[in-house]
């Protein structure tokens, strides 16, 4: 059986989302978005969802401070009966060397020359104490701090954009794999799904994390992304103590706590990890993530770990997305974010849509082109883990 | 309630341990779970949900379901269900979620 649409997305995280909302909202009549699994089950939904303005790229920078703006009044543009629980308190990062610390002023830098309202400010080791009580100051040599930055819920904010969308006509399948993508000569012509589906359509745009990879490889495409697995242990729920978002580089640690009270500890150690598809809890991770995380805040030696998952990041040689066109026509992908995706999905979906529509992008992504890999274009984003 | 006589089991009671509960002394035999001396005196209630205060009780028995966290010598989420009652022990009914406290 054959069915049509003018667009096909794949991939029902935030991304995916985000682009079905954003085109829906632009007109676009019949566009289907198919997930394998449920909505946010992949890096979404295992993302510890940090936001923050704290970049050291223009392109990122510029795509945050879009996306914050829209994160705090995302219930209202979607019409969101529930809370996405964003919680802007500040995101804390630790520094533990001179060098770490004065990249971090030079991002500071580039953010306020490319936003005057930018709120980054570098802390001493005492200041940022003060922000975490119990903050271990050994090895410490500053932070970068934003107060307009936190974290929210990835499966609220995923689903307010699959609501939203779905009120503007989009079609969402949840539970259907994309199995083959079709094209004739050099353009795009549709997707076969697992259950033997065929949809035809000139459009079909790629979100899904590090599985873009094997999606590009049925039209022949290299996209050089790779999974790397990060974990996650959670914590019983905790009276509120800790309202800001911490992470440090130099441990690829990161810990938040969500506002049900459970805190959020995650680590990846990419020097180890094999790089595949790999999404199961270890318990040599428990481990790990003790020792970085009781370094950081001794006090929680004393909480009690009660579940862990694991996720995968979508690598790609310079830590930076990969948005835009293919050599494919047609065929679009939205992938590449390294591990700092969720938060930049509200402008990113815009962008997105812009692009497949046509048009001009509000934002100019251009730099993330796939084709930056083969000219040596490369964007290093040097703040993530 | 305590079972005496059990088809198959032989209960070998270990002797008295004292501890206190919200203030009042309870009686427990060494061995026995701090809940399992807690439902012996009566008490049913053992926690409150989070979001609408409705009273918990004494739910999984195995240390997995949370009805039963309690203050225990000043340590907050403590699984009385596994947690042995022990001479002198000071345990107390939680009010929310227990809050982080670093032993000394």
């Amino acid at each position: 059986m054959t069915a049509k649409a003018d667009a096909v997305i794949i991939g029902g995280g935030v991304h995916g989302c985000s682009i079905a909302y954003h085109l829906a909202k632009k007109g676009w009549k019949n566009v289907i978005l198919l997930e394998k699994g449920t909505l946010a089950c992949g890096a979404t939904g295992r993302s510890v969802a940090g936001i923050r303005h704290q970049f050291g790229t223009e392109i990122n920078i510029r795509l945050a401070k879009e996306s914050v703006k829209r994160m705090e009044r995302l219930e209202e543009e979607l019409d969101y009966p529930e809370s996405i629980e964003l919680m802007q308190n500040g995101y804390l990062m630790l520094s533990y060397s001179a060098e770490e610390l004065e990249l971090f002023r030079c991002n500071r830098d580039l953010q306020k020359s490319l936003d005057p309202d930018n709120q980054t400010e570098i802390l001493t080791p005492e200041q940022a104490a003060d922000l975490v009580p119990g903050l271990n100051l050994e090895g410490l040599y500053g932070a970068s701090f934003n107060r307009q930055d936190g974290h929210a819920s990835p499966f609220h904010v995923t689903q307010a954009y699959a609501d939203a969308a779905k009120r503007l006509g989009v079609d969402i399948r949840t539970g259907v794999e994309v199995t083959d993508i079709k094209k004739d000569r050099s353009h795009v012509t549709g997707v076969v799904t697992g259950k033997g589906e065929e949809i035809s359509a000139p459009v079909v745009i790629a979100a899904a994390g590090a599985y873009t990879k094997p999606l590009g490889e049925m039209l022949g495409l290299e996209i050089p992304v790779i999974p790397e697995r990060h974990q996650v242990a959670v914590t019983e729920p905790l009276e509120m103590f800790l309202g800001i978002m911490v992470i440090s580089f130099a441990h690829g640690a990161y810990f938040k706590q969500t506002p049900h009270g459970s805190l959020l500890l995650g680590v990846g150690d990419p020097e180890r990890e094999v790089k595949d598809f790999n999404e199961r809890s270890s318990w040599q991770f428990l481990y790990d993530v003790f020792e970085k995380t009781t370094f950081h805040l001794p006090v929680l030696r004393e909480a009690n770990v009660i579940r862990q998952w694991a996720g995968l990041y979508d690598m790609t040689p310079d830590s930076q997305g990969i948005l835009g066109k293919t050599e494919v026509e047609g065929f679009y992908i939205n992938t590449g974010w390294s591990g700092h995706g969720f938060q930049l999905a509200p402008a990113v979906g815009q962008v997105m849509a812009e692009i497949v529509s046509g048009e001009k992008p509000f934002i100019d992504v251009s730099c993330m082109h796939l084709e930056r890999f083969e000219r040596g274009e490369l964007i290093p984003e040097p703040a993530c883990v | 309630m305590r079972i005496k006589d059990h088809p198959i089991i032989d209960f070998q009671r270990g002797k008295q341990v004292t501890f206190s509960f919200n203030g009042r002394q309870v009686t427990a035999y060494e061995g026995e779970t701090i809940a399992a001396a807690l439902h012996a005196a009566g008490v049913r209630v053992l926690s409150h949900s989070h979001k609408l205060k409705r009273p918990r009780g004494f739910f999984c028995a195995i240390g997995n379901c949370s009805s039963c966290l309690m203050q225990v010598n000043g340590e907050f989420n403590v699984r009385i269900c596994i947690t042995p009652a022990r001479e002198g022990d000071r345990v107390e009914m939680q009010q929310g979620r227990g809050e982080i406290v670093e032993k000394t």
